[in-house]
């Protein structure tokens, strides 16, 4: 129970396209993040799952049977508002029980539950007060006790934690994952939050102009991005992105001509692309000062200290985005000065003209998180 | 704005002694002439008839009293019965204004349907007509129900002419309401009804009340005029028809008028002071952010 599909989903406002056909299934259980820029259309195609927004074309499938014309509550969706839409003039309480009362539900179960969801999100001590009266974390839980009392099978969160301040979201992020899996349901997050994105979810969705650029598991799309777009996106600082010419194909994968060096990149070459212009990319934190299988000079115009690491932004010849490199550590590395940042060719992706990545070789289960003991 | 200072006083709050002194001047001078007629009214029914025309005329009653209050009831002696027309009169106005208004203001402030626009202005075109030019069209049409010489004369002419500003009023004041709030109960799965009635009204309860007291202070004032053209009963006559009665042929009791005048909107004041207690700020706090 909590299975969802999309089904070329399409959502227009007049004559404007937000959603332009969106696939995609969801498995019971399954916590998925949806990212993209501002405007995208998360919010749309969120709206359009819970019933919110009417969904001009295709089909929105829960466990088996078409939803598209059934309000929420027959949907079996629950909601948390970006913006947490409490009653205000109710208490905490009355706030959590009003799906119940809705519902009509007898005053001893609906006491029951609530006092349940209160316990799970340590609200007890709240109960009687206004949420005028509560901090911006609290208010958040009352809003996600109001969804749960109603023990759906699906969650939809639209941003739910942007209106906090980033001690209190790291808290409640790790609260919504202890969430995730004491209730089990099948939980659809909107976020901006490239770190919230990472660390709750399964599977993330990448959204862009309407469409899915890319859906798979965080490390899978931050190893092996299958477009500029989501290699742009996915990682922060994001992407360097080197303009290269593709001097020949072997067997060991595509090599390039990048800054007047030569690469042989290990990702799995096309016929037909020597000669072509394309485009390479390294992460800021693939870089390494001074060696490595080529080595570009740059002149660092800002160079930010954290402590932790040390970041530097430069211009690069001929491009508009700046070329960024994180090292590890505080480096004594001033700006205005050059700077040899040194990458190594199996760090580095290769997108063609159309911004299509070539697959890399890499091996993902040495990349992802250890699975079982 | 907080005139005087303590320490805790934010800075922004802080005036010099000659503000201070320029804004109670202001405020002085203000409430004098707003409230000089009242004034003025008040001290003219304290003093005897024969005192009213001595020249110099002089503000301050010498040897004042209430006499003329008990002498209202002497000349007339349906004052409280007139009294309790005019509060029956408004009250029904207000109740039914309410009714009608509050369902409406949140259609306008939440649906949009076709010809929304046309209607709304057409309120605001309707009220800036006054009762008194639609009198005939009004007297012929009260006539052709058979409903000359009754209160509905005056109750229902009052209920039409109060809505538009009422609807305008409340309506500003459900739009501020967040619609995510329709939303949230909507995914909980409440109706239309349940959210209006559950939801809607309770926050919008400030500006209810605030509609309330417009709308009683405006039929409190309006009805004269439906009065005098719509009836002619004695006992159904408002206060301000039977205030008539202090203007006799020869001369006018104006101090028995006044005294009357102020007994009369007594209880109307009352009521509102009682009204303003509900008009709590701030119901929405917490809804959102
Ligand atoms: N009711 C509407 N009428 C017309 N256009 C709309 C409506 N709602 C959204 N849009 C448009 O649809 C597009 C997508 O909006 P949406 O709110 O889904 O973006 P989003 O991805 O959630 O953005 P953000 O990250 O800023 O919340 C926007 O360009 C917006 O202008
Ligand atoms: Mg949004």
């Amino acid at each position: 129970m909590g299975q969802l599909s999309l089904k070329n989903v399409i959502k227009t406002f007049g004559k404007f396209e937000v959603v332009k056909g969106v696939n995609l299934d969801v498995g019971e259980g399954e916590f998925v993040v949806f990212v993209g820029p501002s405007g995208c259309g998360k919010s749309t195609l969120l709206r359009m799952i819970a019933g919110l927004e009417h969904t001009t074309g295709g089909d929105i499938v829960i466990d088996g049977k078409r939803v598209n014309d059934l309000p929420p509550v027959r949907r079996g969706i629950a909601m948390v508002f970006q913006s947490y839409a409490l009653y205000p003039h109710m208490t905490v309480f009355e706030n959590i029980a009003f799906p119940l009362r809705v519902e009509g539900a007898p005053a001893q179960v609906i006491s029951e539950k609530v006092e349940a969801a209160a316990k799970i999100l340590h609200l007890e001590s709240r109960l009687q007060q206004k949420p005028g009266m509560l901090s911006g974390g609290q208010r958040q839980r009352v809003a996600i006790g109001r969804a749960i009392v109603r023990a759906p099978e699906i969650f939809l969160f639209d941003e739910p934690l942007s209106n906090l301040d980033a001690a209190l979201r790291a808290d409640m992020r790790i609260e919504l994952t202890k969430l995730h899996k004491q209730l089990g349901a099948t939980m659809i997050y909107v976020t901006h939050d490239q770190i919230e994105a990472m660390t709750m979810a399964d599977r993330i969705v990448v959204l862009n102009a309407g469409y899915i650029a890319q859906v798979g598991a965080p490390l899978e799309l931050y190893h092996k991005p299958q477009n500029l777009f989501v290699a742009g996106f996915i990682g922060n600082p994001r992407m360097n992105f080197l303009p290269a010419i593709c001097t020949g194909v072997s067997d060991a994968g595509v090599e390039v001509e990048v800054m007047g060096q030569r690469l042989s990149l290990p990702v799995a070459p096309r016929p037909g692309i020597g000669g072509a212009s394309l485009t390479l990319g390294i992460r800021p934190e693939h870089i390494a000062p001074g060696t490595g299988e080529a080595v570009v000079r740059v002149i660092p115009s800002v160079v930010e200290h954290l402590g932790q690491q040390t970041i530097g932004y430069a211009a690069v010849p001929g491009r508009e985005d700046s070329f960024c490199f994180v090292l590890p550590g505080t480096r004594a590395i001033e700006d205005d000065k050059p700077f040899d940042a040194g990458f190594a060719a199996a760090d580095c992706h290769l997108f063609d003209a159309d911004g299509q990545a070539f697959e890399r070789r890499v091996d993902m289960t040495t990349l992802s998180v250890p699975v079982g003991g | 704005m907080a005139l005087f200072r303590d320490e805790n006083t934010p800075m922004i709050d802080r005036y010099r002694w000659w503000e201070v002194a320029g804004i109670y001047a202001g405020i002085f001078a203000f409430l004098f002439f707003l409230l000089a007629p009242f004034l003025e009214g008040f001290l003219v029914s304290l003093r005897p008839l024969s005192q009213l025309f001595t020249s110099p005329y002089r503000f301050i009653p010498e040897n004042g009293s209430f006499e003329a209050y008990s002498g209202v009831f002497e000349r007339l002696p349906n004052f409280w019965r007139f009294v309790f027309n005019s509060f029956l009169i408004s009250t029904a106005v207000t109740v039914a204004v309410l009714l009608l208004v509050v369902p409406a203001a949140y259609a306008f402030a939440r649906f949009s349907f076709r010809g929304m626009a046309p209607v709304l202005g057409a309120f605001l075109a309707v009220s800036m007509f006054s009762g008194a030019v639609l009198l005939i069209p009004l007297f012929r049409l009260m006539r052709t129900l058979g409903l000359l010489n009754t209160y509905w004369a005056m109750i229902i002419p009052g209920v039409a002419f109060l809505i538009p500003s009422a609807i305008w009023l409340l309506r500003t004041y459900m739009m501020r309401i967040p619609v995510e709030l329709n939303e949230a109960a909507y995914m909980d799965g409440a109706s239309q009804f349940y959210t209006f009635r559950r939801v809607i009204l309770p926050i919008a309860s400030p500006g209810i009340v605030v509609v309330a007291i417009m709308t009683f202070i405006g039929a409190y004032s309006q009805q004269f005029v439906f009065a005098l053209t719509f009836n002619s009963k004695t006992e159904y006559m408002p206060l301000p028809i039977g205030l008539f009665a202090f203007f006799g042929k020869q001369e006018v009791v104006w101090n028995q008028l006044m005294a009357a005048a102020f007994m009369g909107i007594a209880p109307a004041v009352i009521i509102i002071f009682f009204l303003q207690r509900y008009l709590v700020g701030g119901l929405t706090a917490g809804a959102v952010k």
